[in-house]
């Protein structure tokens, strides 16, 4: 990895982020965020005694949604936009590789998930301590398992948008993260099943991201230890679909004729 | 030097470049004409490394243009650019000109190029909040950032108003005197005869006319004479 590489990806990504941070969409969803983690407090106050648990529980659902809608809604057209608008043409005429190009959108919109998830973040600490949780140090694990989801989740929406529009995009990706977080479930489902469908489900399960794998919300909530080891192979897990997924982005977008 | 050889392209069964030859020497201006759907706009993509051609060969001061570092020393202008539109005049051209190494990246160069194409006062602005006169301006800019041996510009004068256009070819021409080769894609035919040494002709993807102007126009309008010549094939 030389000097130019790390250069190259690294303005592509700043420019990207500045671009995303200042998407008016970006700060009504995080508005939403913002009245929802406000009602958990209400839903909280309703809850017989449980307030606590119940604000962890939804507070961190509402950080990983919002994520989500963030991550698809801005990644899904991050390419396409470039190709569409022929805005790459000021980037790839110049001494930039299509990979240094991929690479800066993707942590370029990484930045922008994660600082946006760092305010949410922020919010749900402060309302947990509000209500006397103290300092939630645990939840910052679940946030970083869902960061590392979204990181997952911006390569295979930049992956889809090699060759697809936003709204498919879109479409592929909401399905991913369904059947990702249900892998395990389907899994169970065809154990009695013919052999043909459940190799056709055990190809799902390969091909597929297992989601699952990141969400640690209900462990955290129930303050349950979590190993190293663990989020070690989380992270390993995260890396490794994410160099796959952008080596094929970026392998598609160098046959595309511009 | 510019050195372009058998160059084809072509979309399925659609052969929009077929075979042009042309060698354009270092410093010289030249034109490439035609009518729409020559060719032009495809053929600059190639030059510039944007697109791969099918066929033949394209080096730039010797080098390949699809090698990423051959276009540290190229500068292009896209035709009806579009621009991310939450930056600003300065912050997009300091993004172009961040993107080539061993260039001058200092504020003051990337301010002086903004005065050069009389940008200076709207630099703070959105890029989304400029005429199509200041994005042409702001687009010719980040075409020059790195200060380029070859300059591509396609449609440069496209959308400028007499006053802007008489700017932009008093640029072409101080870039001119300065040594850089210049290519680009018009259809404005008064402006190329003021600007260029050379002009290639390309119809329906074949050159049909590469030289001098005076060779070509004998005497007449440079408009005048690539309207026959364009008939007199159809």
């Amino acid at each position: 990895m030389n000097s130019i590489f790390l250069q190259n990806v690294f303005t592509i990504a700043k420019n990207t982020f500045k671009e995303t941070v200042r998407n008016k969409i970006l700060y009504g969803i995080l508005a939403f965020a913002l009245v929802y983690m406000l009602f958990t407090l209400f839903l909280g106050s309703i809850s017989l005694g449980e307030d606590l648990h119940v604000i962890r529980s939804l507070g961190l659902a509402g950080i990983y949604v919002f994520s989500v809608i963030i991550t698809v809604f801005l990644g899904s057209s991050l390419l396409y936009r470039e190709i569409e608008r022929k805005t790459l043409y000021f980037v790839l005429s110049k001494p930039v590789s299509h990979a240094h190009l991929i690479l800066g959108k993707f942590f370029g919109l990484l930045a922008s998930v994660a600082v946006s998830m760092a305010g949410m973040a922020v919010i749900y600490l402060s309302l947990v301590a509000f209500e006397g949780g103290g300092f939630d140090s645990l939840a910052l694990l679940s946030i970083l398992y869902q960061l590392f989801e979204m990181a997952l989740l911006i390569a295979l929406t930049i992956f889809f948008s090699t060759f697809s529009m936003p709204l498919i995009s879109t479409l592929y990706a909401v399905l991913v993260i369904y059947i990702g977080h249900s892998l395990d479930l389907l899994m169970n489902a065809v154990a009695k099943s013919g052999v043909f469908v459940q190799v056709l489900v055990k190809g799902i399960y390969y091909l597929l991201p297992n989601l699952a794998k990141f969400d640690i919300r209900n462990l955290v909530t129930y303050d349950t230890h979590i190993a190293l080891s663990q989020v070690f192979f989380v992270i390993a897990y995260a890396v490794v679909y994410i160099v796959v997924l952008l080596s094929m982005a970026i392998f598609l977008f160098e046959q595309r004729e511009l | 030097m510019i050195e372009i050889r058998n160059l084809s392209k072509v979309f399925g069964e659609h052969t929009v470049v077929d075979g042009i030859s042309l060698t354009i020497k270092k410093g010289t201006v030249f034109g490439f004409l035609g009518p729409n759907g020559a060719g032009k706009t495809t053929t600059i993509k190639m030059l510039v490394g944007l697109d791969k051609p099918s066929s033949g060969t394209v080096r730039i001061g010797g080098k390949d243009p699809t090698e990423y570092h051959t276009r540290e020393s190229i500068g292009f202008m896209p035709e009806m650019p579009s621009f991310y539109d939450h930056l600003t005049g300065y912050e997009f051209l300091a993004f172009c000109g961040d993107l080539f190494h061993a260039k001058d990246k200092s504020r003051n160069h990337y301010l002086n190029i903004l005065k050069r194409v009389g940008m200076f006062e709207a630099k703070d602005e959105m890029i989304k909040n400029y005429s199509k006169g200041m994005k042409q301006r702001i687009a010719f800019a980040q075409a020059i950032v790195n200060d380029p041996d070859h300059l591509f510009l396609d449609e440069p004068l496209d959308g400028l108003d007499p006053i802007g256009r008489r700017e932009l070819k008093r640029i072409i021409k101080s870039l001119s005197e300065e040594g850089k080769t210049i290519f680009f894609n018009s259809h404005i035919l008064f402006d190329t005869e003021e600007l260029c040494d050379e002009i290639g002709i390309l119809n329906r993807g074949s050159i049909i006319y590469s030289g001098p102007i005076k060779d070509f126009t004998k005497g007449r309008q440079l408009e005048e004479q690539f309207v026959a010549s364009i008939e007199k094939l159809s």
